[in-house]
């Protein structure tokens, strides 16, 4: 971490480790044609690398991309395996990868005899949690010291930590202390500006500080980069394709807003089709969508719970529900994370107790979790949750944000996963900005449930209602994942608002959607209406899912999380290895983007770097990331797993057995 | 004393611990410097040391305590025997989860508009498979269904696909946010601009990004929903003034320096918060007034200008246009990209420190995807057009007059009232009996203000001290009777939806209408004639 330090220059005996890093990183910027200034990147614009080659037979023609500079093979525009003339690939390579072996794909699958949070969370040796002390502790010392003259010599740039001409400070030094001293120094791994479509590579407008990471300044050049960054878990991120081809539809024919909230004159036809899509799908009777994600809880909670009731929370919730919750101005009590024994206890005090001071009987107990964690890729133990809510009586909300299109052999979140009839829940929540490509959520439940939400649901009656071409990507990935039923197909919308598509029939929710829940101007190929291409992404997820993360267990890192979770969080611990572990990832030949968190999003000991994988990888983007971890891992020492090791070119080649293992 | 030798073997061991950590910690690359560091920094300040040995003991701490910690050590908690525990378990029946709708609430589900197609000025409905003129949809400046956004749009999407697949933190930032935040800032005149991916949220967030425990809250009684959750939220200490009051404002302004001034204390922040046109009602705020007031006081503004910016000023930057102040007087203003530019999401426009703390401490910037691509370039466009054609916002400006010369000409003849103001673009009408009969029984207080003005309101409750008097059922359902039988004569207005029960104060009853300068003067003025013969017919006779 210290090596890193651009602040001490007084650091003159260059440890090894710092000079072997900037060779390295120098090494790699040659590679790349790029010359190194001032550790600045700057690279003339014909060095710039291959934006985005279509490669596939339908699109070489393509007059969109005016970007195109030359053909650098930079090792993410072309599949490594040229396709061969059968194959004929609908997508975009650097959208959406091609990748026809069809040995790379997996059927996840739950086995009920395994208990569900087998995964143990594995401690580092002690010497890095002392480092990572002493290093905290140090950013500390430095920041205090650094204000302290900073205040003396520079008052001007504190103006604002500081009361002034009557104003108490906008934010005092000590509440924007973390933040500017400790923050501001990995900033360049945070909010890096993209351009283009967020998909398998995402492109970077390059950027450099001349004031310690304060300010930014535009190169003018970009970078292409391997994403293993955004939520696209089923790869819907794309710029071409079916749903593309329907959005642009749905923008003629029905422009960008539907000019409203819902209930006051924002209510579309189309919202009334995807939400009884929606209700399908997740196998419930009734949905309602709200146009973003973090209102859908903190709209929706408050609207259920009040004083008086009782929400009992994961403790790593996300913030939205904790927004709600806060505002739904019930009591609240938080579990372990994913603790079904700390859940119980609490639930036999919390019952028996009652309300405190009065001892009366909660009105009602919700409990609210997560299907899965985005931050530590665990997975919520659901059948152990059914169980206590039949002894206990509470209700059940899951916000199913990451795991909805992302978990289960069909795509429908935890519940899918583990086998569970959806009516065992009582809300599920979820969003559409992570599977589906698309933006906001929605809240599913019992028609009862959802009607009185309707009219409760704060978003419901004050906030826009969701824009057409937002539910227009929605309806149709979602019938790319589900298939569509092959039945006569339908002339019009004939859905009323009253009526959303019943859950009635006895057959399995899983199922395909009639045709004539689609509007009839979503035109759709047959490997999608079939529901083949929906599948194949479903499988090559779960591949991708698993290869990384039995991979880097197997390389010796420690990783959390749940080996079907799409999420992959690596621990770094070290909160100067994370800005590093970025910044090497970025300078790599073939430029890789990865999340790093760390306090407060995380314990502060428990740095970590977090891929999301996206049925868009290849298996060779899978590797081309365990290149690179293998790499970066030895150099700032970050293999301290425990158990057996293989080495990385056995751990290529057996793949397919690696994600098979039980 | 016999301590010494008791800690003997624990000393041992320590110093073997120390020993071998110190061995590991200098195998690590770097660790070298930071011994030196420590050191160094000894020699010169042993004091120090031990302060550091304090902060790792309170990292140390900070970190062990669980946040799942019970209170199981409270004085109230009642030991039980597990089987006790069980019978209660057994015992305890919740509430149901939600209360069953009444028939009055599944009818008015059931008849909720739903528009066929693309909204704008003539939808169609679904429910009625007719054509209507559209005055409840917001599309102020008719931009909805423009040729060249969507255009612009469809390019868009092309480039970028449509969600942003991650927060703006997390490769989210997309150079069209950007662009947008630039657009709007120099649309208005500020500094800097940060766009949230929610109208309704923004300034649910950018409320509590500032305003912490402690801090004070000065707010207008009638302010919107979202602010109210802004300020809840918050936590912060409120006062209240009474409605668009600056009078009002003045004295609570005035007692609370007065108390500052009696108990000093330390400077806290403080912020006062409203609205540029009122959502609930359409009243619109004399800003310079308050201006003046905030510099006088040294208050932060909070200025929520959702339905200001895009429809009043020359070409809509909303109130500092049409009152002529440099907008960099406002602390923070917050607007909707959704409403006027029709497109989706809100903004926060102020000086750049203000926006770059919310880039860290909105929550609902920090914790939600970004913005769809397309939704970003739409409000761009959206706002190059009001600058390129001031022909939309004069005809909006003409179309809310020729509206209001045909409301204000009923309000002589019907039993309503229009609390809005004449260049607002969103027109509430109210009922207002003249006949005490329709009233609930009037309380003490409700008649007296005028009476004796000297006394105030309580600034910390949110209850007025003369507050009106309203029957919200009755209300509610007459006025669902003006709405229905606009819509059969062919005009779509609509109640204002509240969410009653949850309101902080309830709002009165009202209709809203939504003018757009998507449609002629002369269907304004046919629309205006039919909700004029729909208020006569329902509410004419209970004059
Ligand atoms: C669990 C959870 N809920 C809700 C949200 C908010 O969703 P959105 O980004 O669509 O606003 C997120 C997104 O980060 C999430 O992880």
């Amino acid at each position: 971490m210290t090596s890193k330090k651009r602040s001490s220059p007084s650091l003159s005996g260059k440890s090894s480790a710092a000079e072997y890093l900037s060779a390295l990183s120098h090494k790699d910027a040659l590679a790349r044609n790029v010359v190194g200034v001032n550790g600045s990147r700057v690279s003339s614009p014909s060095t710039t690398p291959a934006l985005s080659i279509a490669s596939s037979s339908m699109y070489t023609s393509s007059s969109d991309d005016t970007e195109i500079a030359e053909l650098v093979d930079d090792g993410l525009s072309f599949p490594s395996v040229p396709p061969t003339s059968e194959i004929v690939y609908t997508t975009r390579h650097s959208e959406f990868g091609h990748c026809s072996n069809e040995a790379y794909r997996y059927t996840p699958h739950h086995d009920p005899s395994r208990p569900v949070s087998g995964h143990v969370e594995e401690d580092p040796p002690y010497y890095i949690l002392f480092t990572t002390y002493i290093s905290y502790l140090l950013l500390i010392i430095i920041g205090h010291i650094r204000d302290f003259f900073g205040k003396k010599f520079y008052p001007k740039d504190y103006r604002h930590l500081m009361p002034f001409n009557g104003y108490a400070a906008l934010n005092s030094d000590f509440d924007s202390f973390y933040t500017r001293r400790l923050k501001t120094r990995l900033d360049d791994c945070f909010s890096r500006p993209v351009t283009g479509v967020p998909g398998r590579t995402i492109t970077l407008l390059d950027r450099v500080s001349e004031d310690e990471l304060n300010t930014f300044k535009f190169t003018g050049t970009k970078t292409r980069a391997l994403n293993v960054s955004s939520y696209n878990y089923l790869g819907f991120a794309q710029a071409r394709g079916a749903c593309a081809d329907a959005v642009e539809e749905s923008l003629n024919r029905y422009g960008i807003s539907a000019c409203g909230s819902r209930s006051q004159g924002g209510t579309l036809d189309l919202h009334v089709a995807a939400e009884a899509l929606v209700a399908r799908f997740v196998g419930q009777e009734d949905a309602l969508i709200t146009s973003m994600g973090f209102a859908t809880n903190s709209a929706t909670i408050p609207a259920l719970v009040g004083k008086g009731c009782l929400v009992i929370s994961d403790e790593y919730n996300h913030a939205s529900i904790r927004f709600g919750v806060r505002l739904s101005g019930a009591s609240v009590r938080m579990f372990k994370h994913n603790d079904m024994k700390d859940l119980e206890s609490l639930l036999r005090e919390a019952i028996s107790q009652g309300q405190p001071r009065t001892h009366r009987p909660w009105k009602k107990i919700l409990l609210i979790v997560e299907g899965l964690y985005s931050m530590e890729g665990t997975l919520l133990d659901l059948p152990a949750i059914v169980k206590l809510k039949q002894k206990y009586k509470f209700y059940l909300y899951v916000d199913e944000a990451h795991s909805i299109g992302a978990l289960g052999a069909h795509g429908r979140g935890v519940a899918d996963y583990f086998n569970i009839p959806p009516h065992s829940i009582d809300i599920l929540m979820g969003t559409f900005t992570k599977s589906f490509g698309a933006a906001g959520g929605y809240i599913a439940g019992s028609h009862a449930l959802v009607s009185r939400l309707r009219l409760r649901s704060h978003a419901n009656a004050y906030a826009e209602s969701m824009a057409p071409a937002i539910l227009t990507q929605i309806i149709a990935s979602l019938s790319c994942i589900t298939g569509v039923e092959s039945s006569a197909p339908s002339s019009a919308l004939t859905s009323s608002h009253t009526v959303t598509a019943a859950t009635d029939d006895s057959r399995d929710y899983r199922g395909p959607v009639p045709a004539s829940c689609l509007p009839s101007w979503i035109e759709l190929s047959p490997s999608l209406r079939s529901g083949e291409e929906g599948r194949v992404r479903l499988r090559r997820l779960a591949f991708n899912a698993r290869y990384l993360s039995r991979a880097l267990i197997k390389l010796g890192f420690i990783t959390y999380g749940h080996a079907d979770a799409p999420i992959v969080p690596l621990l770094l611990f070290h909160p100067g290895k994370m800005s590093q572990f970025s910044r090497l990832m970025l300078e790599r030949k073939t430029p890789i983007v990865v999340v790093v968190v760390g306090y407060p999003a995380t314990p502060l000991v428990t740095s970590r770097v977090r891929f999301c994988l996206s049925a868009s990888h290849t298996k060779e983007d899978v590797d081309l990331v365990l290149d690179a971890c293998d790499e970066i891992g030895d150099l700032i020492d970050l293999k301290h797993g425990s158990g057996d090791r293989w080495p990385l070119e056995e751990i290529k080649r057996r793949a397919v057995e690696l994600v098979e293992m039980e | 004393m016999s301590a010494p030798s008791s800690l003997d073997p624990l000393l041992t061991f320590l110093s073997y611990s120390l020993l071998k950590v110190q061995d590991i910690f200098f195998q690590l690359p770097g660790s070298a410097v930071i011994a030196r560091y420590v050191r160094s920094s000894h020699q010169n300040d042993p004091g120090r040391t031990a302060l550091e040995l304090i902060l790792v003991v309170f990292a140390v701490r900070t970190l062990l305590q669980s946040r799942t910690r019970t209170d199981r050590s409270a004085s109230n908690f009642v030991k039980l025997t597990e089987k006790e525990i069980d019978e209660l378990v057994e015992e305890w029946v919740p509430e149901p989860f939600t209360a069953p709708l009444t028939p009055a609430e599944v009818h008015e589900l059931a008849n909720l508009p739903v528009i066929q197609g693309a909204s704008g000025p003539k939808p169609k409905l679904v429910n009625t498979g007719k054509t209507v003129l559209n005055l409840a949809s917001y599309n102020f400046a008719g931009l909805a269904g423009n040729e060249q956004i969507k255009e612009r749009a469809i390019e868009t999407l092309r480039k970028y696909g449509l969600g942003s697949c991650g927060p703006p933190g997390f490769y989210g930032t997309i150079d069209v946010h950007m662009d947008l935040e630039r657009d709007i800032a120099e649309f208005l005149g500020t500094e800097s601009c940060i766009i949230y991916s929610q109208g309704f949220s923004t300034v649910a967030s950018v409320i509590p990004a500032f305003c912490k425990r402690g801090d004070l809250i000065v707010a207008d009684r009638g302010v919107n929903f979202a602010i109210h959750k802004g300020i809840d939220i918050s936590r912060s200490n409120v006062r209240w003034f009474d409605h668009n009051d600056l009078k009002s404002l003045e004295t609570v302004l005035e007692s609370i320096e007065k108390e500052r001034k009696k108990k000093g204390g330390k400077l806290t922040r403080r912020f006062i918060v409203t609205e540029g046109i009122f959502e609930n009602d359409g009243q619109m705020l004399d800003l310079p007034k308050l201006i003046e007031l905030k510099q006088k006081y040294k208050y932060r503004l909070i200025l929520d200008e959702s339905f200001s910016f895009g429809t009043v000023g020359r070409t809509g930057r909303g109130l500092t246009e049409l009152y002529n102040v440099p907008a960099t007087q406002i602390d923070m203003i917050v607007g909707s990209i959704a409403n006027s530019l029709c497109s989706a999401g809100g903004f926060c426009a102020g000086s750049r420190v203000v926006v770059d703390h919310q880039r860290i401490n909105g929550s609902s910037f920090v914790f939600s995807a970004a913005m769809p691509a397309l939704m970003a370039v739409s409000a761009s466009e959206g706002i190059s057009l009001l600058t390129s054609q001031p022909s939309l916002l004069t005809t909006l400006h003409e179309n809310i007059r020729a509206f209001r010369l045909i409301l204000d000409a009923t309000a002589t003849v019907c039993p309503i009232q229009i609390p809005s103001h004449p260049a607002s673009a969103i027109v509430h009408i109210q009922y207002r009996p003249n006949a005490p009969a329709t009233l609930q029984v009037p309380t003490a207080t409700s008649h007296k203000l005028s009476l004796s003005p000297s006394k105030q309101s309580n600034p910390s409750s949110l209850a007025p001290r003369d507050a009106q008097e309203f029957d919200i059922e009755l209300e509610d359902k007459l006025l669902q009777d003006v709405v229905d039988e606009a819509l059969s004569q062919g005009v779509l207005i609509t109640r204002a939806k509240r969410l009653r029960g949850q309101e902080p104060a309830e709002p009165r009853p009202s209709i809203r209408i939504a003018i757009t300068a998507a449609l002629t003067k002369k269907e304004i003025e046919k629309a205006g004639s039919v909700v004029r013969s729909a208020l006569v017919k329902v509410l004419g006779k209970r004059r």
